[in-house]
């Protein structure tokens, strides 16, 4: 029912916010308080080749041989106003490179929220889409010991934001804290400058923190994606046109409009003492041209004093590219070359890589962390690179990364 | 008799040693609020921003000590386990996907005592000796 007005609403929603703003710095009580935070990270990237850039899934430019500063670098501001115990909003202003190659700040976040009991809270508006276990806080360097997110589970995904409703469930079973979320929207996202639209977008995202520090994540979502490109609904009308049900099905395969796509994920975690662990297990499967896809990552971390050394191991393999190519050779050029047109789509989503990453996080001053990673990427074909020209994808990548992370 | 009291003035030694070493911190809350005691888990589950709720039921008001007091470093390490870097990591975890706003930080331990009196949802910490009669100890660690 909010589905088809999340958007209308949302901008409904945005004087509301500011008022809650406004009314929050006017009244001091301890019951309304309207506070000001902001993160920042300055990071720059590099690898040992020239064949392809480095770039977080979907942005159009990162590092080659020439270092780039547009890959990490990311401003947010947020300010929450409190009306009272119940009320409250909240907006998040995010400037960093994205799917168009800018840094046109966007709007990442703007809700109202409002908590019905201690346990309970509705929120709407345009909120954080929770595919992954730091989905909220990917962008805030500092809340994550990684230099940035594993690429090869978080890169699945390019949305990380929806306009829509959810609701928020906190109760204590035993010593165990649970939290579940159930969340309907829809989102849109341009990717490497291809807009992508996600439609009856639902899902939920549990979470359980239980003794020793041990937290676990069990997530699910689906929803329909449309990507708005005139070349690929132009290859599935010719495709769709030919009187031949092996050329025409797969036209019907490779459409991308209003396809189902879901996304699992599963999460283990543990922060006690000197160590942490991370770990996710996600799997992403649609019904177009964007294949199936598993994703994992472990990280081992330990602390010494203000330094966390840490280890990622994670890996993205494709399980279905989920076209099957049953176009025949050789009836007539036109064929043949709708054919290879099929194939070469096919293969641009072959995003397969696996990882090694070795990183150091120094927690310099109260507010400021200090990051070195060195990332070992073993792409098959292009990987999560762009921008690849011939001859990469048969060794290995070196990336080499540091960041300068703030939180205000 | 006299191994009591040699043991006495040993324990009084070993105390004063302790005090001057590190201050005691007193977990407190308002003297109206009924709850006689909390563990260190219920106030690092405030203080970490995983509960938001005083064992009454009510919705907390967490106050924080400014944080170059000596007293706030003192009171995570002891009642949460968590070095300064970490709780910070913790809360900007929260504040940035707008689940949880931190503690309400105030100048001093008298300011925090004045509003522990004056609201009867308020839970804060200061140093042993600072207590009062106007507020009540909930909590207190060496």
């Amino acid at each position: 029912m909010m589905l088809s007005t999340a958007r209308s609403s949302l901008y409904r929603l945005l004087p509301l916010v500011a008022a809650l703003a406004s009314l929050g710095a006017q009244a001091q009580s301890s019951q309304s308080a309207f506070t000001f935070s902001g993160f920042a990270t300055l990071g720059v990237v590099g690898t040992d080749t020239n064949k392809a850039h480095y770039v977080l899934p979907g942005q159009v430019r990162g590092g080659d041989k020439s270092f780039s500063g547009e890959v990490d670098s990311k401003l947010g501001l947020q300010a929450t106003g409190r009306l009272n115990t119940v009320f409250s909003g909240t907006a998040q202003l995010l400037t960093k490179q994205n799917g168009k190659g800018s840094f046109t700040p966007e709007l990442e976040w703007a809700f109202v929220k409002a908590q019905l009991l201690p346990s309970l809270a509705l929120r709407a508006g345009r909120m954080g889409a929770p595919f992954f276990a730091v989905s909220d806080f990917r962008d805030v360097g500092y809340a994550n010991t990684w230099l940035r997110p594993p690429l090869d589970v978080y890169g699945q995904v390019p949305v990380s934001h929806f306009d829509g409703v959810d609701g928020l469930y906190q109760t204590n079973i035993g010593s165990a804290t649970v939290s579940a979320q159930l969340f309907a929207g829809s989102s849109s996202a341009h990717f490497e400058r291809t807009k992508l639209k996600f439609k009856d977008l639902m899902g939920f995202n549990t979470t359980a923190e239980l003794d020793g520090g041990i937290t676990l994540r069990l997530g699910h979502a689906v929803g329909k994606i449309t990507v708005e490109s005139a070349t690929l609904d132009q290859l599935v009308a010719g495709l769709r046109g030919v009187p031949l049900p092996t050329v025409s099905s797969v036209g019907d395969q490779l459409s991308a409009r209003s396809k189902d796509v879901s996304f699992t994920g599963v999460g283990l975690a543990f922060d006690e003492g000197n160590w942490l662990f991370n770990s996710e297990y996600t799997l992403r499967r649609t019904k177009t041209y964007i294949p199936d896809t598993t994703g994992w990552y472990t990280t081992l971390g330990y602390r010494v004093g203000k330094f966390t050394p840490y280890l990622t191991l994670s890996r993205l393999k494709v399980d279905d590219n989920n076209v099957d190519n049953t176009i025949p050779l050789g009836l007539s050029p036109q064929l043949n070359g709708l054919k290879a047109l099929v194939d070469g789509t096919v293969e641009g989503q072959r995003t397969e890589q696996k990882t090694v990453a070795l990183g150091l996080r120094w927690d310099a001053m109260r507010n400021v962390a200090v990051k070195t990673q060195f990332d070992r990427i073993s792409p098959k074909g292009a990987g999560l690179f762009t921008r690849v020209q011939p001859g990469f994808g048969s060794g290995h990548v070196n990336v080499y990364s540091l960041a300068v992370d703030v939180v205000f | 008799m006299m191994k009591n009291k040699l043991r006495l003035s040993l324990s009084a030694l070993a105390l004063a040693a302790a005090g001057l070493a590190q201050a005691q911190v007193a977990v407190i809350v308002n003297p109206k609020n009924a709850t006689a005691a909390m563990t260190a888990d219920q106030v690092a589950g405030i203080f970490l921003g995983k509960s938001n709720t005083l064992p009454g039921g009510a919705t907390a008001a967490a106050l924080d000590q400014p944080e170059s007091a000596a007293v706030r470093e003192q009171f995570y390490t002891k009642v949460t386990g968590k070095q300064a870097a970490q709780v910070k990591a913790a809360w900007s975890r929260l504040v940035f996907s707008g689940k949880a706003t931190p503690p309400k930080e105030l100048a001093s331990s008298a300011e925090i005592k004045k509003f522990v009196a004056a609201n009867a949802d308020a839970i804060g910490y200061i140093e042993k000796s600072a207590v009062d009669g106007s507020v009540k100890v909930v909590l207190s660690v060496d």
